[in-house]
């Protein structure tokens, strides 16, 4: 087995970036029937939702610096360009707006949600942003990782031939 | 407990709770038209890679710096707290979807 530790960059950045998405999912799971002994556990997930985010953002971010433009070369010569073109433009934005609701999300369920009801809702439509937006990031990664691979099985076939 | 919390209710939200998401709104709103501007103008876009070594992570430093300093001064001057909390939700979640939406239809479209 080879695994380099740019593998385990890339690996940890989506790791990192589906916990946060399932703590965040976690809180708002809570937060729908919110009651005094479930505020602990809220604040919980809600801290583990902003640290989750904070390794993705710090894994994704030195293997997008350091490793991502060979792989930008090697997609805009096959034949989905538009998994960098769209896909990686929007993703590496669209990761800083998911980043910074996840920070938002623990200082917000400091409020009594039991007892709150226009807080219980904030902390909802936060943690539903980050599951949206987290889960539309997850997804445009893996069209970026398809761009990689279509564009190798290309050059692979032709070699072959 | 139950019955004092009951009592205790409140749709109120904290300086803290307000400024930050006002801070928030904002900011990410902020990240949509700095990644438009850095799209549009490649100047911009070397101006940020020669600030922070790459574009990107001096585009999430100044995200982070407006969040956290935007937040702290709108916990500091409760601006946050003039604003309905409904309100302030409704505003939130329409920043975070056009933000959103913005990147996704520039970078398909522009």
């Amino acid at each position: 087995m080879n695994i380099s530790s740019r593998d385990i960059i890339l690996l940890a950045h989506a790791a990192f970036g589906v916990t946060g998405c399932m703590a965040a999912l976690w809180v708002f799971v809570e937060a729908l029937s919110a009651r005094p002994e479930s505020a602990r556990r809220i604040q919980t997930a809600a801290l583990v939702a902003a640290i989750s985010m904070a390794a993705a953002w710090i894994c994704g971010g030195y293997w997008y610096v350091q490793f991502y433009p060979a792989e930008k070369a090697l997609i805009l010569k096959g034949p989905w360009p538009f998994a960098h073109d769209l896909f990686m433009e929007t993703k590496e934005h669209l990761f800083f707006i998911t980043g910074i609701l996840a920070f938002l999300l623990p200082i917000t369920t400091r409020e009594r949600l039991y007892a709150n009801p226009a807080a219980r809702k904030l902390v909802l439509s936060v943690a539903g942003l980050i599951v949206v937006t987290g889960l539309a990031v997850e997804g445009a990664g893996a069209i970026i990782n398809h761009g990689v691979k279509v564009a190798l099985i290309r050059d692979a076939a032709k070699v072959g031939r | 407990m139950r019955v004092s919390a009951v009592n205790a209710a409140s749709s109120a939200l904290g300086p803290a709770t307000s400024g930050f998401v006002l801070s928030a709104a904002v900011t990410v709103l902020f990240n949509t038209a700095l990644a438009w501007a850095k799209d549009a103008y490649p100047q911009l876009n070397n101006f940020m890679k020669s600030v922070g070594g790459h574009h990107w992570t001096t585009h999430g430093v100044f995200d982070l710096a407006l969040f956290v300093g935007l937040g702290f001064i709108f916990t500091k001057t409760r601006v946050g707290e003039k604003i309905a909390p409904d309100q302030l939700n409704r505003g939130f979640v329409g920043a975070v979807t056009i933000a959103a939406l913005g990147l996704f239809l520039w970078y398909e479209f522009v």
